[in-house]
């Protein structure tokens, strides 16, 4: 069990070099231990920037980002990163890529049971001695996962690990990683273009708008315990989060009432309703 | 972490990629196409000696024929497998490959302790590839054995000139394979690393070594071509062993029988050593066919 961490940006901004307009104009953000943050935008709206200066993979050209009070300067084992792809190396087997962090910070000790310990966690105990290329888009995804726990982090950071999923192992992985990181105590932050994915994993999202990169609403998701597309809270907050969305865009999103829900299955698609018509 | 219960994912489309029935099914079908694979290679690989035999026999029934060219007529099949069969008989075969084996290894050596390095840092640092992409694709250029009056004045010994020149041939494979092998790792491999914490004797030994294994193997086979080209006419200097010299002495001494069953013991070690680096490359494959 981890505490989490205590996030803060300080005036946080970024210029790529050679990039006239900075890609963040001036963040400030406070992220609390254990808490679940997504960060929401279009495309080049710095959040992905945003992300890997928080890591510490990048740094800002202005600015300060400190954890637990203290301002980082490299990446760290404690602050994990999961990209959009599992980057798992395909020379390892399940369990070689889980201990690689262990491995790096001379850990090897812990390996024998911390590994079967967060393979069972992911569901992906009896997989231990498999090749990753042995193994599913959704399951190469849990690999990282466990690979990422293994370190037991204060922060995990998510760069849209799940985008490139089915639906059905998106929505199973999103609601375990939310549980996984509630039930250690783990600071998560979450960069996803999906409004659904920011309710299903998050408890407060920042919308985000491009050019410069800034903060343009904050929106709170209170919901308790599992969540579910079909409850009424949760299409509120998904309601809140396409407003602001829209209004950050600067236009709205096409049959943006249009969601899955019980409601909306029984509704025909738009092309079945025009051909109906 | 002891506090935190697995998650049943199953119910949620979870399936896994593997089930042993249908992997016994895949493999008695895989290892049947293995097998009709197996047999239809065989049968090309014969076909194609039989071929090379009958050019070679037709050959040298040409030669035996000719008024001009009878004097050669021991390069045939039949005289230079007979002597071919003495020379393994004798141990001669043994005592004039033994000194090229070791002259090759020594050449491979270096060209690969060289040839890595060199190629990881052309592959890790732009600046460092473009200071060196011309010097390095000029001497690319030049014929190898074009450093021969060179090599003779600068090493002490005949043994240390041939090396020289085998090393000379073979580090451009090696290097060229390398550094492409490096530029094609995927960048997140060392996002993830670094983010884990690795030092960079982690990126070294434990990521990039392993990741660009393949490409180094493929150099080094490349390599090994070229060397064991190389070889026969570098061994025409002032040395008294090795396969070249054989041919230069069997040349020397009117004895045609000999140089073509040198020549053939040429082929059949260029062949098993390339088709044993063929093995280890694809023993130590990482990559899964689809």
């Amino acid at each position: 069990m981890t505490n989490g961490a205590h996030i803060q940006t300080i005036g946080v901004s970024h210029t790529y070099k050679g990039g006239g307009t900075p890609a963040l104009g001036q963040i400030d953000l406070e992220i609390c231990p254990g808490e679940a943050l997504a960060l929401i935008g279009r495309s080049g709206c710095g959040k992905s920037t945003l992300l890997h200066i928080l890591s510490g993979l990048s740094l800002p050209t202005r600015g300060k980002v400190l954890v637990d009070g203290t301002r980082i300067t490299e990446p760290s084992p404690s602050r994990i990163m999961m990209f959009q792809a599992p980057s798992l190396y395909p020379w390892m087997s399940v369990e070689q890529n889980v201990g690689l962090g262990l491995r790096f910070n001379g850990k090897m000790r812990e390996a024998g049971s911390r590994i079967p310990e967060v393979l069972e966690l992911v569901e992906l105990g009896d997989y231990a001695k498999r090749n990753v290329q042995d193994l599913s888009g959704g399951q190469q995804q849990r690999v990282a996962l466990a690979r990422s726990l293994a370190l037991k982090p204060d922060v995990l950071l998510l760069d849209e690990p799940l985008s490139a999923l089915d639906a059905f192992t998106r929505h199973a992985l999103q609601r375990d990683i939310r549980k996984i990181c509630k039930e250690l105590g783990i600071t998560l932050v979450l960069v996803t273009h999906d409004i659904n994915e920011a309710v299903m994993m998050a408890d407060r999202a920042l919308v985000m708008k491009a050019d410069p990169g800034d903060i343009e609403a904050e929106i709170s998701i209170p919901i308790a315990g599992d969540r579910l597309p079909s409850m009424a809270a949760f299409g509120d907050a998904r309601r809140e989060l396409v407003a602001a969305y829209e209004a950050a865009a600067g236009m709205a999103m096409a049959e943006a009432q249009s969601f899955i829900s019980q409601d909306s299955l029984n509704t025909p698609a738009p092309i079945d309703r025009l051909a109906a018509n | 972490m002891n506090q935190a219960s697995p998650i049943t994912t199953r119910e949620a489309g979870f399936t896994p990629a593997y089930s042993p029935a249908s992997n016994k099914a895949f493999l008695s079908e895989g290892m049947k196409s293995r097998i009709g694979g197996g047999l239809e290679s065989l049968g090309y690989t014969l076909a194609g000696m039989c071929l090379l035999l009958a050019v070679w026999w037709l050959g040298g029934r040409m030669v035996a024929a000719s008024d001009d060219l009878y004097a050669f007529a021991d390069f045939a099949p039949a005289p230079t497998l007979v002597r071919l069969t003495d020379m393994i008989r004798t141990g001669e075969a043994f005592q004039i490959t033994v000194p090229s084996l070791y002259r090759i290894a020594s050449g491979l050596f270096w060209a690969i302790a060289i040839g890595v390095p060199v190629g990881i840092l052309v592959g890790a640092i732009a600046g460092f590839r473009k200071l060196t992409n011309v010097p390095f694709q000029f001497l690319r250029m030049i014929s190898p054995l074009s450093w021969m009056p060179i090599a003779v004045m600068a090493f002490a010994t005949w043994e240390g000139a041939i090396v020289f020149l085998i090393a000379v041939a073979a580090i451009w494979p090696v290097l060229f394979s390398t550094a492409s092998g490096l530029r094609r790792i995927e960048p997140s491999w060392f996002k993830v690393a670094r983010n884990l914490g690795a030092r960079p004797w982690h990126m070294l030994f434990v990521i990039i070594l392993p990741a660009i294994s393949q490409d180094i193997l493929s150099g080094i086979r490349l390599a090994l071509g070229v060397a064991w080209i190389i070889l026969v006419p570098a061994e025409y200097l002032g040395v008294t062993s090795g396969l070249g010299y054989a041919i230069n002495d069997a040349r020397d001494t009117l004895e045609y029988d000999r140089l073509a069953a040198t020549v053939v013991i040429i082929g059949v070690i260029g062949f098993s050593l390339d088709s044993l680096l063929q093995l280890a490359i694809a023993k130590l494959s990482w990559l899964r066919s689809s």
